[in-house]
């Protein structure tokens, strides 16, 4: 070996053993770091006006950028059960202001936004304000008038509104019929199971993205057990009626010919009657929690 | 026009013996990365960040490119003094300058058309399949290249009375200033005279409007571009060159080069 590749080779290990220790003492300063649990400001600038300026011609990259650090806020916060998502709208007001086209920043923002804790936000005014402006900027879109009206329907409970927006919306060209339906079954019914189940099943059949489908899912499987525990608090009204007493157990509407056999939710437990001889679901399901949220909200 | 030819076929060699084009590989990798990356960082915008970020790439190199070596092209003749050699020949000063332009924009073509078609490779490897779309990705490419050509211009016209230093300074302060020359009408949220207003209006529309060849905020989304947008973007790009280039060929043919 001649004095030069010696010398290279030499170079070499002492700039891997140089960048090794870069990142091992890295590492280390990350760890120490932590302890002085200071809240990442996510926004250096808070000015959407400014952003775009700045941006010259490339404003559609820097919006693609910035709905990525929305998504990546929103992931990070979910991962770490973090609550406070403070910086989510102003993250979002700069994506959608630098690229106004960027669907999906309105499309999934909006659902980030104004899902409750702990699943989103729980912000479903600065939803509703995300969405108009999407509209604003791509009147052409009719989904957008399909996520209003489900923030109205599921966040705001102001049904007036979502079946204006669901009617809004199936007044454009090319809308499905889905639109006009439930438009007029909202207006009819405000809020019922099925018009809640078939809102949730549209997401879950038009879903592109695996987060929303499985929430879709996930909400398709608590409406349907809804459904099921009113049909069945349903046939227990029946069985006092007959006995003039409240069953206690599922196994007394069985007994009396009310029931085939003992009803499971969708996860396989059995319905249990709780309190009052209401239904409810078994306390080892593992839709209870859930369950018990959504009676809290 | 021969001499034109010539001198623009030596300004192209020259560029790819400078090895100009290995930015390519540049390119290469940031548009694989980025088909790699997106997908997992992100949702639904895999499409719209490989256009963006190539057509953006395919910018800012360029604009790189036009400003530092559209600035070299005469400067470093004359450091080399091979200008004094040139010009001793039957070859008039407009003409070394025009081929030295349509050199350095041969160059650019080359360069844009190989981003292009790293762009097409990065889009054909996310959705497996190019779009209709997808073609309007060309018009976004074709004006930004027009785009290229002006700045060129203007690095050459710089070049001809101020140092190399100042030359790229003004020429990039012509870019950015060229891009919010709209903003100079539609000034809002201040009381300015009527004669400030006009004076502004004025400079807005002798500032080379570098908005008019952007297009990338319709194609990301694959919008079309109108036909009428390409060709006046053309016809106003080959109105400025012309006016830039000629200004330039002034200066430079009564430019003292002892």
């Amino acid at each position: 070996m001649n004095h030069r590749a010696i010398h290279g080779t030499i170079l070499g290990a002492a700039l891997l053993a140089g960048f090794v220790g870069v990142w091992k003492l890295q590492e280390k300063v990350d760890t120490e770091r932590t302890t002085l649990q200071m809240e990442n400001d996510e926004l250096a600038l808070r000015s959407p006006a400014v952003m775009k300026r700045l941006s010259l011609e490339y404003a559609p990259l820097m919006g693609a950028i910035y709905w990525t650090r929305a998504v990546q806020y929103f992931g990070g916060k979910h991962q770490a059960h973090e609550q406070n998502l403070d910086q989510l709208w102003p993250i979002l007001d700069i994506a959608t202001t630098l690229d106004p086209n960027l669907i999906v920043a309105y499309h999934f923002g909006a659902t980030f936004l104004s899902d409750a804790p702990p699943r989103g936000a729980g912000e479903p005014d600065q939803a509703v304000m995300l969405l108009e402006r999407g509209i604003k900027a791509n009147p052409e879109h009719w989904r957008f008038y399909q996520d209003l009206g489900n923030v109205y329907y599921f966040d705001k409970k102001d049904y007036l509104k979502a079946s204006q927006a669901f009617e809004a919306g199936g007044r454009l060209p090319g809308t499905p019929a889905f639109m006009k339906i439930m438009a007029a079954k909202i207006a009819a019914e405000g809020e019922s199971l099925e018009t809640s189940f078939a809102l949730w099943m549209d997401l879950y059949q038009t879903a592109t993205n695996k987060d929303v489908r499985k929430n879709a899912e996930d909400h398709l499987r608590l409406v349907k057990m809804e459904m099921e525990l009113r049909a069945l608090n349903q046939i227990a009204d029946a069985y006092e009626r007959k006995t003039k007493q409240r069953a206690t157990r599922i196994s007394d509407l069985a007994q009396a010919g009310l029931l085939s056999g003992q009803p499971l939710d969708p996860e396989g437990s059995p319905y249990v009657l709780g309190h009052l001889g209401r239904a409810e679901p078994n306390p080892k399901s593992p839709l209870r929690e859930e369950w018990m949220k959504e009676k809290k909200r | 026009m021969r001499n034109v030819q010539t001198v623009a076929a030596n300004t192209f060699r020259e560029a790819v013996r400078d090895r100009v084009l290995y930015n390519l590989v540049f390119f290469a990798l940031l548009m694989m990365g980025a088909a790699i990356l997106v997908g997992q960082i992100s949702i639904g915008i895999e499409r719209d960040v490989i256009v963006s970020l190539g057509l953006t790439a395919i910018s800012v190199i360029g604009i790189f490119i036009a400003i530092f070596l559209g600035v070299a092209l005469v400067s470093r003749e004359m450091d080399k003094r091979t200008l004094y050699a040139l010009l001793a020949k039957p070859v008039k000063r407009w003409e070394f300058l025009l081929g030295k332009f349509f050199g350095l924009v041969m160059t650019l073509t080359v360069n844009t058309a190989a981003m292009a078609a790293g762009l097409y490779i990065a889009l054909w490897s996310v959705n497996h399949a190019l779009l209709k779309s997808d073609t309007y990705v060309l018009v976004a490419v074709y004006l930004i290249l027009l785009k290229l050509a002006l700045i060129v211009a203007l690095a050459l016209l710089f070049s001809c009375f101020t140092t190399p230093f100042l030359a790229i300074l003004f020429t990039a302060g012509m870019y950015v200033a060229g891009l919010l020359a709209g903003d100079l009408r539609t000034v809002h949220g201040v009381e300015l005279d009527p004669g400030t207003l006009r004076l502004m209006r004025g400079i807005s529309y002798l500032l080379p409007n570098f908005e008019n060849f952007n297009v990338m905020g319709a194609v990301v989304h694959g919008r079309g571009v109108s036909a009428a947008i390409a060709w006046q973007a053309t016809l106003y790009a080959i109105l400025y060159i012309a006016i830039v280039l000629m200004g330039a060929a002034v200066v430079f043919s009564r430019r003292n080069l002892k």
